[in-house]
């Protein structure tokens, strides 16, 4: 390659690292993704609500709630230690073991099985026997909802004493204080007589807790009702108990159909993102270093060195060079994170990571990476030298950003929402946004020969760019103090001779 | 061989005229003063050397071939309009020029080193161009002009914005350049250094050439005058074209201002009168400067002395 255009580059390359503005984007970006996660994570709810249940009844009906979330609570766990031992290959520890099994929905028995053989603590003792140093361990979680006995002294309060003591534990809070609660639940003295029970919450409560509640309620009411018909309390059990055995099959954790979409579209989705970010930010720090030679008379000395064609060219290639060093270090930045961060994320990026793994697609997205940033970059050049100061070059380029930037939110939003439809299609074909359509399609897939046409039409785009674009650097190079109107703006295009 | 030859050349720009078939050339070791007034051309063509624009028709030759960046390594050129990139240090801007004029990163700091030294300029190597000042600034930009060695030195206007001192300074630079062999061209409307410098000098108005030669030709292409005291008989001597009293001195005794026939010079106006006996008290030959020169052949818009 020409030794001007190298030159020409990597002075434009170093004037862009110098500035606090690239050092701090370039930061900016890991640290808010690396950040984004902690404080999702500090917004979960890590601690169970509190519930406390008046049963007025005699005590029965208040133990068979219990009892049911219970069964949900262990449900639960089963479930999460199932698709850790799927995960990491983990059957061997107990292949009997209900959380070995992972193709049918956990009933009753397998709870009952899972506490017989000693619970979540035989269970993850028995993983640590099996389970290599590397992998990591199975973290629990609290249950969802942590039962409390009622005061006694409110268990006999009616009315607006009740409504009082009963403001008073909610506001006290589950979590905060003794004698506070989350939820409230109230069975009454009647019960099931009258089969009304009242529930106090401070917030809509939940269908994780609700729907199991109503199932609890309408069971040992339907259990009643069967046994008062003169059916036997085994029988009427036996009723109540008949349910169809659902076989569930799903697919490995990240390869379920919309979920695999999302996944695997991840890489090219985030390739054409920052692409898009890439470009605008190097853009922006490329044209101010073209406004600073242009009001700095910096022009007529680059000019009697070297050719504007090899100034352009070097522009572009330190644009390039700029951005490519970006993704170079966010990238560094996201290997970094999978291999601290491993489970889950790495479970994740395995799919993820698919696209790449066939030699088509890396080409791909390499190709229309680069030439997609050529692309773009070299309408940032030519207002570079049509401008004489940045508020000039902002008048340019705010009809070309928001031109380019609106469509590619929309593209995006549509891949993410799993739709390929006409939009998605047309922008693949329009070279502004070609690139970052056939990016975000890779990874719910592009014909082959969609590939070629749209990196052909790209390339004929960036050929005219450079023919074109390349006689309005040149022709406004030395033009300076004046604005240019459209018409001036066409006849700059035209070829010329000087 | 010359190291710049033109030869009718012309540019036009839409409907102006800018150069108008001008023709000339520059030798090795040769000073060269391209002179005229504000929008005479003189850029233009500077920038048709260079090959920043081309002509409309013509021939420029330089250093033995067509303008092309590819004799870059041998040009050095001061623009009129001056400015370097504010946040980078003085050596490396004239580094990054040396280089641009394919020279060795070290010889092209080496030398750099050099030149800034003999601008007082060292301790200032890797202070930004921002932090300078605007004197500062310029003679960094002549560094990066000079850095090369160039065989064609071509500036631009270089004494404008320059102080007393610095003038001094750029004329010692040329001077330098011109005694290595190198063909130095400048352009200037300020009289006086050309003058000092120019070996030849070409006036330029509205784009068309209006003289060529040595300081001597230009001065002698206009017609020397004369003040002598005299009798009113000197009126009437061969090779006077007009006798202007100024002051009548007493006893006959006139001080006249005497205009020459062209090609006349005061030493046969001399030498007519000895020869005729007409008596002398006072013969002083004024000869014309550059600025009558150039105010009669180009006008006197945008000339200092």
């Amino acid at each position: 390659m020409n030794n001007n255009i190298l030159l020409i580059a990597a002075r434009e390359f170093r004037q862009t690292a110098a500035m606090k503005s690239f050092w701090l984007t370039l930061l900016l970006l890991p640290l808010a993704l690396a950040l984004g996660p902690l404080f999702a994570g500090s917004l979960e709810e890590d601690e169970s609500e509190r519930v406390v249940v008046m049963d007025r009844s005699g005590g029965q009906t208040a133990q068979a709630i219990e009892d049911r979330f219970a069964l949900e609570g262990d449900r639960h766990v089963i479930g999460d230690l199932s698709r850790y031992v799927r995960r990491h290959n983990l059957e061997e520890a107990d292949p009997q073991a209900p959380w070995a099994q992972f193709d049918r929905w956990y009933t009753a028995a397998d709870v009952a099985a899972f506490r017989e053989g000693g619970g979540v603590d035989e269970a993850i003792r028995k993983i640590d026997a099996v389970r290599a140093a590397e992998t990591p361990e199975f973290e629990t979680h609290e249950p969802a909802y942590a039962f409390s006995p009622a005061d006694p002294q409110i268990m006999g309060l009616e009315g607006d004493a009740l409504q009082d003591a009963v403001d008073a534990m909610l506001k006290a809070d589950g979590n905060d204080q003794a004698g506070g609660a989350d939820i409230v639940l109230m069975i009454g003295a009647d019960y099931p007589r009258d089969p009304t029970v009242r529930l106090w919450s401070n917030e809509q409560p939940s269908a994780d807790f609700v729907t199991p509640l109503q199932d609890v309620l309408t069971a040992d009411l339907r259990q009643r009702l069967l046994t008062q018909q003169g059916l036997s309390g085994e029988t009427a059990l036996a009723i109540q108990s008949a349910a169809p055995a659902i076989s569930v099959t799903t697919p490995p954790p990240g390869g379920g159909a919309r979920e695999s979409m999302l996944i695997r579209s991840i890489v090219p989705l985030a390739l054409a993102y920052i692409l898009m970010m890439s470009l605008m930010l190097s853009g922006s720090w490329m044209l101010q270093g073209s406004v600073e030679e242009r009001s700095n008379k910096l022009i007529e000395s680059l000019l009697a060195c070297v050719r504007p064609e090899e100034l352009m060219y070097g522009k572009l290639l330190g644009a390039l060079a700029v951005g490519l060093s970006m993704i170079a270090v966010w990238l560094g930045c996201a290997a970094v994170a999978v291999f601290f961060t491993q489970g889950a994320i790495a479970d994740m990026i395995r799919p993820a990571l698919e696209p790449l793994t066939s030699p088509v697609a890396i080409i791909a997205m390499i190709y229309f990476f680069i030439v997609g940033y050529i692309a773009i970059s070299i309408l940032f050049v030519a207002v570079g030298a049509m401008a004489d100061s940045m508020s000039e070059a902002q008048g340019y380029l705010m009809p070309i950003l928001l031109g380019i930037i609106l469509p590619i939110t929309l593209l995006l939003n549509s891949i993410v929402a799993g739709k390929d439809g006409f939009l998605v299609q047309l922008l693949t074909w329009i070279p502004f946004w070609t690139p970052f359509a056939v990016l975000a399609r890779l990874g719910i897939g592009i014909e082959v020969w969609e590939l070629i046409g749209a990196g052909i039409v790209l390339a004929a785009f960036v050929v005219l760019e450079v023919i074109f674009l390349g006689r309005l650097f040149r022709a406004s190079l030395l033009a300076t103090g004046q604005k240019p109107g459209f018409r001036q703006m066409m006849d700059r295009l035209k070829p010329t001779g000087g | 061989m010359p190291v710049l030859q033109v030869e009718n050349l012309v540019k036009r720009f839409d409907n102006f005229l800018a150069v108008d078939d001008l023709s000339f050339s520059v030798k090795e070791g040769e000073i060269f003063g391209f002179l005229g007034g504000n929008g005479a051309g003189k850029t233009t063509t500077l920038r048709m050397m260079l090959d920043i624009i081309r002509p409309t028709s013509g021939h420029i030759e330089v250093l033995g071939s067509t303008p092309d960046r590819r004799n870059a390594a041998a040009i050095g050129f001061l623009p009129e309009e001056r400015g370097l990139y504010s946040n980078m240090k003085a050596i490396d801007a004239i580094v990054y020029f040396g280089r641009l004029k394919e020279m060795d990163p070290g010889d092209a700091r080496q030398h750099g080193m050099e030149l800034l030294e003999r601008f007082e300029l060292a301790d200032r190597a890797k202070s930004n161009i921002g932090d300078m000042s605007k004197g500062m600034a310029q003679k960094v930009q002549l560094a990066c002009s000079l850095v090369n060695r160039p065989q064609l030195l071509m500036l631009d206007e270089p004494f404008s914005g320059l102080d007393p001192v610095n003038q001094g300074l750029l004329e010692d630079e040329i001077l330098r350049a011109s005694r290595r062999g190198a063909a130095v061209i400048f352009s200037t409307h300020v009289m006086q250094h050309a003058e000092r410098l120019c070996d030849r000098l070409l006036l330029l108005r509205r784009g068309s050439k209006r003289f060529e030669g040595t300081l001597d030709e230009a001065r002698a292409s206009l017609p020397a005058r004369i003040t002598a005291t005299a009798r009113p008989q000197i009126a009437a001597v061969r090779g006077v074209a007009r006798a202007d009293a100024l002051e009548d001195l007493g006893d006959g005794w006139t001080r006249y201002d005497l205009q020459l026939v062209p090609g006349v010079s005061a030493a046969d106006v001399l030498e007519t009168c000895t020869t005729q006996a007409i008596a002398l008290r006072q013969f002083e030959e004024h000869r014309a400067s550059l600025h009558d020169v150039f105010v009669q052949m180009v006008g006197d818009e945008g000339v200092e002395q």
